[in-house]
Parts: structure tokens; sequence; C-alpha cells
């Protein structure tokens, strides 16, 4: 079916040899594996009933956590890695009836889907578990019961950073807590996975409190280094296993590059283009596809354009729909049955979908523009395949060097490693405030060395001097005005939400900044790939009021980055001027410009407050000589 | 170095973190808070940071026994600041055969009685609970009810009430009849935030027949803060019924929050009256917010020297980082005032379920 798809493209009329590469990523069959000891009873009945025989990947996994090892699985999506570390939390919660687990995952989408998982789970299990999710979302009136009866608490790093300091709340849930299990564990890294990594260190103090030792199980991609990625993270040792015993069909990996439109060979088609062609093409042929875009705007612009095609041929559109972050959840749901129904052969997602959601495997993928890191574009092409069955990847290149230098070098790419998880642990900003969070939750003594080796004594003397922490006998205590965790946040995400409505109903959220840029007032907001014309955005009560209107154009908002320097910390003087310091960043949003498909018909004025933010920054003076040369 | 930076840089940004919300007079009407206390008019900020620079300058090189005379007490904590006061004062609820009356009289206090079948019950001659002990149905339930009434069990015909009735049912207020002065204890806390942060004054109040006697509990220095709690449990005898002002959901989680803190034992488990409720359902329609300083323009309690709640973390701030006893002065009255006026709206609100 793969290879007729190519075939048939490469003999049509209107191929122009945009096929650079083809790679052939031959089938592997299945490795089995064998558990050292038997599972307890009721669990053993779930395999059978499920018919399920363990990869080897699966049964390392499940020997390394019932030896009682910390364990990371890194192996590619959809290779089993849930059950792996479902089997040993479901014994454990079998052998000890007051026995607890905490799953934390990097957004609240994915929790959903695992709550049905795990609720499966305890039904086929015959335990009383009783998993719920436990977040920002959680109605305040659930609450205490969740924490006393919830034996799985789903949660996020968000919500567990705000949790924490109510931990007498949760004592029974620490008390008794076992697992701790991180899903897609290689998002954690950069900025967020350092605070992440401190947060981790918070919630074993804080466990610690409570008698408590969980053992942890992290899943992730492939990425080079699980161990170590791991160890940093958590700050404990880990046993990895990464060699996967799924079964895979064969996968033909094409790297396409949209072909010239000018004579002088400087132009190419626009790649937006060339991935509405090919999905409009998979869609007529019947192959389920997952299109990855690089933005939201896009994921919704190729789902429209590619409606109009498969008008223009008279065919059903309701096949194709977008998926990106802002949907209300019921959305995003109807959307994953529906595709795992095959009630939809193309989806345009952004990167929402790489992450782990079960949406089972497709039959291709169309990635349009490289994501950035070889682990992404991994993630993302492991969505096609299923078991024995051959499956397509296309890259479809944007005109960037980078995107330009794969296209020439294939070979580059797929001999290339996967990158490393990096994090920070000796980022003076992101421990220090961790260590003043940690402060609010319980005090602060020596013994906490072991949870934070790293910078505690300076970060307490530091906080000491400005007056946050104050000696007591019973250690450091939090002595500020304000709450810990509304001055240390996880991540740059800014905290003001947006809400969408459309005569009075709810369409939408979405964050302040996204919304100066696709919820302006005149601008077209795309949702599920029908347009929105917006009437008014109310930056008091940050609520945006749109219509719905049909029309066969769409916006961008332009803005400009203005960088001040507030304050210099250290510079240096030499061929290059270097410097550290704080920055401020505005944004300002000047303009918006109508367009249809590529070409600009109009531009319009806007008239938005502009945003900034502070942060620290590094700077280099470009030497005028460099300049004028 | 860097990280002296940076713990400069956590000050600012603790420094900007209010949580409330400063509103202009001139402005339009405030969004409905969110939380209880979350805004102030920009007035009485600006007239509370004049006042804190009036109060800096008068108490400079004073010491905390010259501003607000008390004692040094100690218990198996450390050490806190004890201040006492008497104020004249009535404090009244009403009498038991009053509460009883009005307690057997609405029958909707049994499960799986409406107001239709009160009212049908009321015609066939059944008028009160105690009535009820004859009827074929309801009888075993009635009976359960009349003995915590006849006994005197305030806890728990608090807890038959509150599964049964709002939170704010004039009712929940009558119970207290069960009650002599003696029984109640008023307590207020001021902290350092809406949570998570030290505790650093802890009030009490006791009524007697014609006084109220206040006894607080204050923070030298966060080290205090143990005792202090300690101080304040030591004072709450197992049997004494609370008066709070949101309580329930503040100032006693509140409390059981700071001893997880410090990993220490205690327990505050005693009947609370949280009048909140109260006010809300009696107050509210005339009102413009429930705030306590609102409550008492409303009944024409005046306050000598007061700064605005939302306030008293500055003022501790100010007061931890000068060392000037000062901004104390302001924030000890403040409490004392509140514990007061608990006691005068306890009594006072009887009057608005006539």
């Amino acid at each position: 079916m793969i290879e007729e798809f190519i075939r048939g493209i490469k003999q049509s009329r209107s191929y122009k040899k945009q096929i650079v590469h083809l790679e052939e990523l031959p089938a592997h069959k299945a490795v089995w594996g064998e558990l050292e000891k038997p599972l307890p009873e009721n669990l053993q009945k779930v395999l059978l009933n499920r018919k399920i025989q363990l990869y080897s990947h699966q049964a390392q996994a499940i020997n390394a956590a019932r030896s009682g090892k910390n364990v990371v699985i890194a192996t590619p999506t959809a290779s089993g890695k849930t059950l792996a570390f479902n089997i040993p939390v479901f014994e454990a919660l079998t052998r000890d009836s007051k026995a607890t687990a905490l799953y934390i995952y990097p957004a609240k989408a994915l929790t959903n889907d695992q709550l049905k998982v795990l609720k499966e789970l305890e039904k086929e299990s015959q335990i009383k578990v009783d998993p719920n999710i436990y977040d920002g979302d959680t109605p305040q009136y659930q609450r205490a019961s969740i924490r006393e009866n919830s034996r799985i608490i789903l949660t996020n790093p968000y919500g567990l950073h705000q949790y924490l300091p109510w931990h007498y709340k949760w004592r029974k849930f620490f008390q008794n807590l076992k697992f701790i299990v991180m899903d897609e564990a290689h998002i954690y890294r950069g900025v967020f996975g350092s605070n992440v990594a401190m947060l981790i260190r918070r919630l074993l103090r804080i466990c610690n409190h409570y008698h408590a030792t969980p053992q942890i199980i992290l899943s992730s991609a492939t990425i080079a280094n699980p161990e170590e990625h791991a160890k940093r993270l958590t700050g404990k040792d880990f046993e990895v296993i990464s060699n996967d015993g799924s079964p895979r069909g064969k996968k033909s990996f094409v790297f396409w590059n949209p072909p010239f439109e000018d004579s002088t060979n400087t132009l190419r088609r626009s790649t937006h283009q060339e991935t509405k062609d090919l999905l409009t093409l998979s869609v007529l042929q019947n192959l389920q596809t997952l299109c990855f875009t690089t933005s939201r705007q896009m994921a919704e612009l190729i789902t429209r354009w590619t409606k109009t095609e498969l008008t223009a041929k008279s065919k059903p559109t309701n096949v194709i729909t977008a998926y990106r972050a802002g949907y209300l959840p019921q959305e995003r749901r109807d959307i994953e049955n529906r595709l795992k129904n095959k009630n939809l052969i193309g989806v345009v997602s952004t990167n929402a979908l790489e992450l782990g959601i079960d949406i089972g495997s497709l039959d291709s993928v169309i990635i349009s523009g490289y994501p950035g890191t070889v682990i992404s574009t991994w993630q993302q092409a492991g969505r096609a395949g299923r078991s024995n069955m051959d499956s397509l990847v296309m890259l479809v290149a944007y005109q960037n060097p980078l995107d330009q230098y794969f296209m020439k070098h294939p070979s580059d790419f797929f001999g290339r490693p996967h990158e490393q998880a990096i994090i920070g642990l000796h980022n003076h900003y992101i421990t220090s405030g961790h260590i003043m969070c940690a402060t609010s939750e319980l005090p602060i003594n020596e013994g906490d060395k072991q949870f934070f080796p790293e910078l505690l004594s300076a970060s307490i003397q530091a906080l000491e001097q400005e007056k946050l922490v104050k000696k007591t006998p019973h250690g450091w205590v939090y002595s500020g005005t304000a709450r810990t965790t509304e001055v240390v946040s996880l991540g740059n995400i800014s905290d003001k939400t947006v809400t969408v409505f459309c005569n009075e109903n709810l369409l939408e959220t979405l964050t302040l900044n996204k919304a100066y840029e696709e919820a302006h007032t005149g601008a077209v907001l795309l949702h599920q790939g029908e347009t929105y014309i917006c009437e008014s955005l109310d930056l008091n009560h940050l609520v945006a009021k749109v219509k719905q209107e049909n029309v066969h154009y769409h916006t961008e908002a332009l803005k400009d980055v203005e960088v001040t320097i507030n304050k210099t910390h250290e510079k240096s003087n030499k061929s290059t001027k270097i410097g550290l310091g704080e920055l401020s960043i505005t944004e300002t949003y000047h303009t918006y410009i109508t367009k249809t498909y590529d070409t600009v018909i109009e531009r319009s004025t806007l008239d938005l407050p502009p945003l900034t933010f502070s942060t620290i920054g590094v700077w280099f003076s470009i030497p005028t000589k460099l300049e004028s040369s | 170095m860097a990280l002296f930076r940076v713990a400069e840089s956590l000050r600012k940004r603790v420094g900007q973190s209010r949580e409330f919300k400063v509103v202009s007079e001139k402005g339009p009407e405030p969004q409905k808070p969110q939380v209880f206390e979350s805004w102030i008019w920009s007035s009485e900020y600006e007239q509370a940071l004049k006042f804190e620079k009036q109060l800096l300058r008068q108490y400079r090189g004073k010491s905390l026994e010259d501003a607000l005379p008390g004692k040094i007490v100690s218990n198996e904590q450390g050490q806190c600041y004890e201040i006492s006061s008497s104020c004249c004062a009535k404090f009244k609820t009403v009498t038991y055969e009053q509460s009883r009356q009005v307690m057997i009289s609405d029958l909707k206090v049994l499960p799986g009685i409406g107001p239709a079948n009160e009212q049908l019950l009321k015609n066939q001659g059944y008028k009160t609970v105690e009535d009820l002990e004859r009827h074929p149905r309801w009888k075993m339930q009635a009976y359960e009810y009349m003995k915590l009434i006849d006994k005197k069990e305030v806890n728990l015909a608090q807890k038959w009430l509150w599964q049964r009735l709002p939170k704010s049912h004039p009712l929940l207020h009558y119970l207290a009849g069960f009650c002599q002065n003696q029984d109640f204890a008023i307590v207020d806390i001021e902290t350092l935030g809406l949570s998570e942060r030290p505790i650093i004054l802890l009030g009490i109040a006791k009524p007697t027949k014609n006084h109220i006697c206040t006894t607080q509990f204050l923070l030298r220095d966060i080290p205090d803060e143990p005792s202090a709690i300690y101080a304040l449990i030591a004072q709450l005898d197992p049997n004494l019924s609370l008066i709070t002002y949101n309580g329930k959901s503040f100032d006693i989680p509140y409390i059981k929050q700071r001893l997880a803190y410090y990993g220490l034992d205690g327990y505050i488990d005693n009947t609370n009256f949280d009048i909140l409720h109260f006010t809300r359902r009696a107050l509210k329609p005339k009102l413009t917010d429930c705030k306590l300083e609102t409550v008492e323009k409303y009944l024409g309690i005046k306050r000598d020297i007061n700064i605005p709640g939302a306030l008293v973390p500055h003022f501790y701030d100010t007061y931890l980082r000068t060392k000037n006893v000062g901004p104390l002065v302001p924030i000890v009255e403040h409490n004392r005032q509140d514990l007061l006026t608990l006691g005068t709206l306890f009594s006072k609100l009887y009057e608005e379920w006539a």
C-alpha cells in the first residue's frame, strides 16, 4: 500500500522530483521476555484475558521494578511502556491494600487518557484503586475525597508545585506512597526540566518527612542519556531499559523538498502548500495520516486548505480536522476517539499529539518542517506504523538552512544520535527559588542536604540576608509575605489566560501572548478549521468575543521586540564584548496583515498595550568593524 | 555573589506580589472579589502607608514593653509575648429555652421532611419535632434529634444540622443557646498571608458576664511561632465552643497547617460557630461587602486606630526588617478589635433573625 502510494506520486504528471531521499527502515520481529517470578493471580489473569505476552523490554522493566530498583524505560512511541510501569504499580497495590502511587504527566491532556487506562486495569485486576486526576480542573468539593481515597493520583508539575505546601492534607497518601511514575520524562529538560528536577527533590523531602521512600519509574522517548537524565531529574540511581522488543513493520521515510518555482532556482514552493497537497493525496488514497505542523495557526490553515481541495474534488471533508492546545477537553477527547475509530482519516496537529495521547497508530505521518530535534522527529515519526504493517513518514522541508542541510545530507540525519536531555542543577535562579519554596513546606535543616546537595547552605545564607528565611529551633523557616509558589514559577508560562466566547458559548482558551497574535480585534481565529472573526479583546477581563464567519483569508500579527538592559552583572571586554544581566523584553504588536494563502491583501493597525517581561540574559556587542564589513 | 543577586531579585518579587487589590474610589465598582478581604480602597491604602511612617517616627528606639504592655510567656515550644486586656461588653446568646423552642419548631431538620411534608404534618397537629416522637414514621429520627437537644449536645447537633441546612441557617446560630457565656472562646489570627506563611499573632477572647477578656500571643520574631500556637491551644479546652469569622475555612486550617509544618502534634476540634455565614445571610443585602470593618460601620462600632486587615503582613514585615515596634501597635489593636466586634456581632445577629 505504501510502496504503491509512493510509486503513484512519482508517476503522476505533477511530480517535480520532490523526493530527494527514501530511507527504508526494515521490519523487525517481536522479542519476548520472561518474568523472574510469577505475578499475583489477579494480574496474571489480566494478561491472560488480554492475550498479552510481554516483550523483552517490558519484562526487564517489570523485573527491575520488582527488585526494588528505580527504572527508566526509554523505548520508542507505542512500544508498550505504559503496561510496563502499570504492572509493578498494580502489584504493589494488590499486595498492600493501603499502598498509593503518584503519576506525574507533563500536561493535563495526558492525564485524562491515562485515567481511562488505569480504570480499565482496576476493573480487570479486581482491586480497589479509585484512580483520579487531581489538578487545576478538579472541583474543590472533590479534592478531600480524592486525597483520602484514591490510591493512584494523576497530576502535573504545575499542580504539584502548588499542592506541596499543603502536604498535611495529603498525609495518608504520602505515608503510603510506594511509586512515583513520571511519563514522558524527556519533556523535563532545559529550564522547565531543571525546575521539575527541583520540584521532585521537594516532593521526595516531603515523602521522607512522612517516612515514605517511593520507588521511581520514568518513561521517556529515546534520548542519548537516559541514565544521567533520570539521575539528574530525581537525584536517584536508575536501571535503564532501552532495548525495544516490540515488533515493527517496514517504515519508509521520505525526505520531501518543495520544488523551485522560478527559473533562477532560488525560491521554492511553499512548504505549507506542499504539505496540503500531500495530505490531500493521502486522504484520497485512504491512508490514515497525522500531519505535524510547527504552529497552531498552520495546523488550522492546512486543515482548511485541504478541506477546500477535497470539496473541489467533491469528496467529504468531515474526515479531517485540526488538533492543538486550547481546544476544550471534550473536543479533544472527541477527536482522539474519532481517530481511533477511523472516522477521521487526516488530522493536522501541533506537537500536542507528539506526546503519548492514545490515538492508536496510523498509516502515515507528514512532518511539515523539521521540528528542531532528532528526538521530536522520531517521536512524531513513531506515530505511524502498526505492528507488522508498513508505514510512511514524509518530512517536508522548509527553505531554512537546517532543513535544506538535511535534504542534502540525509545520511547525516539517519546516522545522528538522539539529543541529550539537559538539566542544570547549579542554576542559581532555579535552585534558590525552589529552596525558598521548600522552606515554606517544612523548615530546612542540615539534613536536607541529601535532597539539595547543590547550593543549599549558600542559598539559605543569601535568603537570610534578604530576610526571606529565618533561623529557628526547628530549622530555617520562610518568613516572606508572598506565597513562594507564586513567586517561583516552573517555566515561562504566562498565567494570564484569555477566554474566547462565540455567542456566549465558550469556544476555547489561550494565553495572553497567543491572544495578542490570534484573538485581537479584527483577527481571524481558526478553530477546527472554521474561521471566526474577533470582534473584541477585553484586556481587563481577559475575554475575547468572536463571531463565526466563513472568510477566505487569515491574519498575522506583527510585532516589534525591544530589549533593554536594566542592570549589568558581569561583562568581559575582550575583542567581542559580552555582558550578563537583567533585561526587559518589550513586545509591541503594531500591525496585522490579512492574507489569502501566501499573498498579503491588506495591512491594518493594531492598538494593544505592549507586553513586557523581565529576564536574565547574555548579550554580545558586535564590533563596529565587523558590522561595517 | 550570584546567589545574593538571586535572593535580591526574589525579595523584590516577594515585595511586588500582593494578595489584595488596591481599588480606586474614582474608578468603576470593583469586580466581585474572589477571596474574602481581597481588595482595599486606594485612599485606605495610602492612609495606612502614611500611618506606618508616623508610627516608625513615634516609636523609634522604644521597647516592645513600652509600646504594648505585656509579658513574655514560656512553654515547651519556647517563648512568645502575651498581651491581655479586658473590656466592658455585653455578650449574650439566647437562652436554652428560646433555643430549644426554635430548634424543635422546624420539622425540616429531619431527613426526608421537606417544606410540603412539614406543612402536612403541622396540619395533622405535629407542631414540633417533639410531637413527631409519636409519629409512626418519624419517631426514631425525632427521638435521635430530641436526644441531642435535651442533652445539649452542641457539637453533634451542629453536625446534624449541617447535613440538613445551609451553614448560614439561623438555627445553627440559635444552637449557641445550649452554651453559657463561659463556654465560648472567640478566636482570630493574623498571618503573613493567606496561606503557607507564619502566623504572627493569635488572639482569643473569653466573654464573662459583663466583660470580654482578650489574650493575644504575639511573635517577637518568627522563632516564637510554635510557642505562640501552643499558648493558644493551651487556652482551648475541648468543651469550649469557638466563635470565628471565616475560621472554618481560614483560621483553624491555617493553625493546623502550621502545626504540620513544624511537625508538631496539636489538635483543635472544638465546635465552631463561624459567623461569617450568618453575617452574609443577614447583612449582605444591606452592605457592600462583608469585611469586618464594613460590618462595624453598620453596627456603629468605631475604631480609634485601624489598618485594613490586608495590610497586616506588610506592617509586620516592616517591623521584622526595621526592628521598630511601631507597626506592631495597630496590628495588635486591629486583632483585639476584631475579637470584640465578633462578640458584639454574635449577639446582634439574633436581632436580624426576628
